[in-house]
C-alpha cells in the first residue's frame, strides 16, 4: 500500500517536471518582443536578417559597447567615420579644423533627427562625449579633452589638454557615438540607445540577449535596406557553423577558419575572407640575453614561414605581414615586405651571433647554455594556439628550441610584469584609432604604454614627438613610415600575419560592403534581402 | 531526526560560508590584477594596455583599494546581512536581477536532463541486468562507456549536427521554446544517464543474487512483479548515491552546454564573470551552485532513510 502511493508520488512529480518547463518558457515567450515573432513566421519574415554575432550581447550601453551598438546594429554614428583606406570621412561631423595647438572646432551635421524625433544639435554631442568620458576611463585618456564648448547649434569647440593630433581620429572609435540625451531616465540610469543611425532600437531580451532593431524611415543618409535586424549572440564557432547551415541564420561571422571552404561550397552560402585591421605578433623580451642581439630577433623572423602558417593554420583567413599595418592603409609604409622565410639567413645570422650547435643535439647553444625559448599565448582567438605550435615547429628547423604554452592572459600579463618570459604571441588592434600615432607610440617608443619588449630607440622617439607637430598628413605620415622602416630593421616584435574575418552569409543578402575599418565587423545600410 | 536536520542545515550554512571565503581567496590569488581584467574586459578588448591612471580610477570606481579582509567583511555583512549582493562589475546591474534571468534556464535544463537521465539510465540498468552477458547486455555496456568519455559539448555539437543540421527536427541554438531545449537536455544528460545506467545494471545483479529474489522466484512470482515489488527498492540505494554526485556533473557540464546551445544560465555567467574577475557575480553564483549541490545531497540522505529504514541518523 505504502509503496503503490510512493509510487503514484514519484509518478506525478516525474510528469510535474515537463509541466513546470512548459509553464516557464511561455512565461518566458511572452517577454519575448515582438522582433521574434516576425522571424518565426516565414511569411512575414520579408526584409528581416538575422545575424549571430561572435560574442553573447551582454551590454547595450554605446559609451562601453559601441561595436555592437553602433557598428553590428548601427544604432548610433560617431562624429567621423574611416574610408577603406582608414582615411577619416564625415558623418555627423560635416568637417573639422585644429585651429591651434590644442584647439578644434568641429562643424555639424544639419538635420539629422534622434529616433526620438528631436533634431541634434551641438549640446546632444557635449553631453554624449561628456557621458562617455565619465563611464569609460578609456575613452577619457585617449580623447584627454579639457573643455568642450558650444559655440552654436552646429558648431563645438573642444580643448585638448595636450596636443592631440589625432583627436578627430579617435572621435571615429565607436564608443564615442552621438546618443540623445533621452537615453537616460531621470535618475541617470542608461534605458536604451536613442541615435541617429540607419536602424533604431526595438527590444533587447536580458535573458536570451537577443538585440532587435528596425529601419529608420527618416535616416539622413538615405534609403535603409531592411525593415529589421536581429541580433543573436552565439559564442561558439562551431554552433554559428551549423546554424548558418541549418538557415536559422542569414548573415554571421567567424565559423572555425577550417570550415570556411566547406561551407563556402554549400549551395546558397558564400563565405567572404577579408583582412582586418589586427595583427598576430610576438613580442620579445629584450632583456633575454640572446633575444636582446638584433641578430637572433632576425633569425627568428626568417625562421617562420608566414605564408605555411596563413595558409594552414589560418586557412587563409588572414595576409601574411610585414609592418604594423596592413598595406591598404593610407599611411602605411608600403616599402616593407613581409619577411621570407629563409633558414640560411636565419644560420648565418645566429652564427655569428655565437650560437651554433656544438653539442650536435639539433639546438644552437654558446658558452654551453641551448638556445631555448619559451612562446606563451592564450585561447580566446581561436588561432592563436595551432599558430603557436606551427611557429615552434618552424623555430626547431633553424635550431632554437621553443616550448609553447597556452594560458589565459591574465596569467600572461603577470609574467610579463615579472620578467619571467622570453615570446608571447597575441593579436592587436592596429586601428583602434585610424591614425599610425596610436600604435607606433604605445608599441615602440620608450615611455610607450604597450611597449612590453622595453624597447628603446632616441630616432624613434625623437620621430614620433616631431610628427605629433605636423600637421600636414603627408609630411606627418613619412615620420611615420621612418618608424616603421627601423623597427622592420630591428624586430623587437615579429609581425606573423593580418587577423582576418570570415563573413558568412546567405546569398539571398544583398548590399553587403565590409568595412576593414570596423573592430571587428560592421553592417551596412545598404543591405537588403532579395526575395 | 529533527536534530539531525538542525545539524545538517547548520552544516550546510558553515560549508557555504567556508566555500564563499575560499572563492574570496582565489579570486584574488588567481593571476592577473582584477581591476586590470575588470577594465580590459569592459571598456578596452583583452589585448589592449592600460595605463596607471586607467587601473587607479577602476579601482576607485568598484572599492578595490582597500585591504582583502576588509573587502570580505564588507561583502559577507551586505550580502549575508543585508541580502544585498551587491552590484555587477561588467553589466552594471545588481546581481540579485542576473541571477534572476539566468537561474530559470539552468534550473529548466538541469531538472530535465536528471529527467533523461534518471528514467533513461535506471530503466536501461535494470534491462542489462536482466541481459547479463547478453548481446543487447554488451551493447548497452559499450554504448554507456562511450557515453562516459564522450566530453559534452562534443555530444552536443554531433546532436546538432544529426537532429538540426541533418533531419532538421529542432533548432540549433537558441532559448524560449521546448524544441530549443532538447538537444541541450540530451546532451547534458548523456554522462549520467550513462554512469546511473551503470551503477543500476551492478547494484540489480547483486540484488538479483540475493536469496528472497531466489525465493520470490522460486514461488512462482512473474518477472516483473519480483523487479517492481522486491529487487527495485533494495538496488537504488548506490543509484541514489551517484545521482547526488552527478547534479554536481551536470552544474559543471552546462558551462560547455550553455556556450554551445546559447542557452542563457547560470554556468556561462560564472565562467564569463571569472574572466572579466567580476567578483560580486562569480560570489553569487558560487553561493546558488553549491546551495543546490548541498541541498541535492541533503535530500539524497534523506532518501536512503527511505529506501533502508536501517539506516538511522542521529
Amino acid at each position: 500500500m505504502k509503496n503503490r502511493f510512493l509510487s503514484i508520488l514519484l509518478i506525478m512529480s516525474l510528469l510535474a517536471v515537463p509541466v513546470f518547463m512548459s509553464g516557464c518558457i511561455s512565461s518566458n515567450e511572452q517577454s519575448v518582443e515582438s522582433g521574434e515573432q516576425a522571424v518565426a513566421d516565414p511569411s512575414a519574415a520579408g526584409q528581416t536578417l538575422v545575424l549571430g554575432e561572435m560574442w553573447d550581447i551582454e551590454n547595450i550601453d554605446p559609451a562601453s559597447a559601441g561595436t555592437v551598438i553602433c557598428e553590428k546594429a548601427a544604432v548610433t554614428e560617431t562624429l567621423v567615420g574611416a574610408n577603406p583606406d582608414f582615411s577619416l570621412k564625415p558623418v555627423l561631423a560635416t568637417s573639422w579644423e585644429q585651429v591651434d595647438d590644442l584647439t578644434w572646432i568641429f562643424d555639424l551635421r544639419k538635420g539629422v533627427e534622434f529616433h526620438d524625433g528631436s533634431t541634434m544639435t551641438a549640446e546632444d554631442v557635449k553631453y554624449s562625449l561628456e557621458r562617455t568620458m565619465a563611464e569609460n576611463p578609456r575613452v577619457e585618456s585617449m580623447l584627454n579633452i579639457g573643455s568642450i564648448n558650444v559655440v552654436d547649434d552646429h558648431t563645438l569647440e573642444i580643448k585638448t589638454k595636450e596636443i592631440n593630433p589625432i583627436l578627430a581620429g579617435i572621435l571615429h572609435y565607436p564608443d564615442t557615438s552621438i546618443i540623445s540625451e533621452s537615453s537616460i531616465d531621470e535618475n541617470d540610469n542608461f534605458v536604451k540607445p536613442v541615435g541617429t543611425g540607419p536602424y533604431s532600437f526595438e527590444s533587447f531580451n536580458e535573458q536570451t540577449r537577443v538585440l532587435t532593431v528596425v529601419r529608420n524611415e527618416y535616416w539622413w543618409g538615405g534609403d535603409v535596406g531592411l525593415e529589421k535586424l536581429v541580433l543573436k549572440g552565439m559564442p561558439d564557432p562551431n554552433t554559428r557553423a551549423m546554424a548558418i547551415e541549418n538557415g536559422e541564420l542569414d548573415f554571421t561571422v567567424d565559423v572555425p577558419y577550417s570550415e570556411t571552404d566547406r561551407i563556402d561550397a554549400i549551395d546558397g552560402l558564400s563565405v567572404e575572407k577579408y583582412s582586418t585591421p589586427r595583427v598576430y605578433k610576438i613580442d620579445t623580451n629584450l632583456e633575454d640575453e640572446a633575444l636582446a642581439d638584433v641578430r637572433v630577433r632576425q633569425a627568428i623572423s626568417y625562421a617562420i614561414n608566414r605564408e605555411d602558417i596563413v595558409e594552414h593554420v589560418l586557412y587563409n583567413v588572414g595576409t601574411p605581414a610585414a609592418g604594423p599595418f596592413l598595406p591598404s592603409m593610407s599611411w602605411a609604409n608600403k616599402d616593407l615586405k613581409p619577411y621570407e622565410q629563409d633558414l640560411e639567413k636565419a644560420d648565418e645570422l645566429l652564427t655569428q651571433a655565437g650560437w651554433t650547435d656544438t653539442d650536435g643535439d639539433g639546438i644552437r647553444d654558446k658558452n654551453g647554455e641551448p638556445l631555448e625559448l619559451e612562446l606563451l599565448t592564450y585561447a580566446a582567438r581561436p588561432g592563436l594556439p595551432p599558430m603557436s605550435e606551427a611557429i615552434a615547429a618552424q623555430l626547431k628547423e633553424a635550431g632554437i628550441s621553443v616550448s609553447s604554452q597556452v594560458l589565459e592572459w591574465g596569467a600572461i600579463s603577470d609574467k610579463r610584469e615579472n620578467g619571467d618570459w622570453d615570446l608571447v604571441l597575441a593579436a592587436f588592434n592596429i586601428a583602434m584609432v585610424p591614425d599610425p600615432e596610436y600604435v607606433l607610440g604605445n608599441w615602440y617608443t620608450t615611455e610607450g604604454p604597450d611597449n612590453t619588449p622595453g624597447y628603446s630607440n632616441p630616432e624613434v622617439d625623437a620621430l614620433v614627438e616631431e610628427a605629433k607637430t605636423i600637421k600636414d598628413l603627408d609630411l606627418r605620415y613619412q615620420k611615420f613610415n621612418e618608424v616603421e622602416a627601423i623597427v622592420y630593421e630591428e624586430q623587437p616584435k615579429i609581425l606573423v600575419a593580418y587577423y582576418g574575418c570570415a563573413i558568412v552569409k546567405k546569398d539571398s543578402v544583398k548590399g553587403y560592403v565590409f568595412d576593414p575599418t570596423a573592430h571587428d565587423y560592421s553592417v551596412n545600410a545598404g543591405m537588403y534581402i532579395e526575395e | 531526526m529533527y536534530r539531525y536536520v538542525l545539524k545538517r542545515m547548520a552544516f550546510v550554512l558553515i560549508t557555504l560560508f567556508a566555500v564563499i571565503a575560499l572563492t574570496f581567496f582565489l579570486m584574488n590569488v588567481i593571476p592577473g590584477g582584477t581591476s586590470e581584467l575588470i577594465l580590459k574586459h569592459t571598456f578596452i578588448g583583452l589585448e589592449e594596455s592600460a595605463t596607471e591612471e586607467q587601473l587607479a580610477q577602476i579601482s576607485d570606481r568598484y572599492n578595490l583599494n582597500a585591504p582583502l579582509y576588509i573587502q570580505f567583511i564588507e561583502w559577507i555583512k551586505s550580502g549575508f546581512l543585508e541580502g544585498d549582493l551587491g552590484t555587477s562589475f561588467v553589466y552594471h546591474k545588481p546581481v540579485l536581477h542576473l541571477l534572476m534571468l539566468r537561474l530559470p534556464a539552468t534550473i529548466i535544463l538541469a531538472l530535465s536532463s536528471m529527467t533523461i537521465a534518471v528514467i533513461g539510465g535506471v530503466s536501461l540498468g535494470i534491462y542489462a541486468a536482466l541481459r547479463e552477458n547478453k548481446f543487447a547486455d554488451h551493447l548497452l555496456r559499450f554504448l554507456t562507456l562511450f557515453g562516459v568519455s564522450m566530453p559534452g559539448f562534443w555530444i552536443g555539437l554531433i546532436l546538432i549536427l544529426l537532429f538540426s543540421v541533418y533531419l532538421k527536427l529542432v533548432p540549433v541554438a537558441g532559448y524560449g521554446s521546448i524544441e530549443n531545449l532538447i538537444l541541450p537536455a540530451l546532451a547534458l544528460s548523456i554522462h549520467s544517464l550513462a554512469s546511473i545506467m551503470r551503477v543500476t545494471r551492478t547494484s540489480m545483479l547483486e540484488t538479483l543474487g540475493e536469496d528472497y529474489i531466489k525465493f520470490a522466484t522460486a514461488k512462482g512470482l512473474p518477472v516483473n512483479k519480483i523487479i517492481s515489488r522486491h529487487a527495485l527498492k533494495n538496488s537504488m540505494l548506490p543509484v541514489v548515491t551517484v545521482l547526488g554526485f552527478q547534479i554536481g556533473a551536470m552544474l559543471g557540464g552546462s558551462v560547455v552546454i550553455e556556450k554551445v546551445f546559447a542557452w542563457p544560465g547560470i554556468g556561462s555567467l560564472l565562467v564569463d564573470s571569472i574572466f572579466a574577475r567580476d567578483l560580486p557575480v562569480v560570489q553569487a553564483c558560487i553561493i546558488v551552485i553549491v546551495f543546490l549541490f548541498l541541498v541535492v545531497n541533503f535530500m539524497v540522505d534523506l532518501i536512503y532513510v527511505y529506501l533502508d529504514p536501517r539506516i538511522k541518523y542521529r
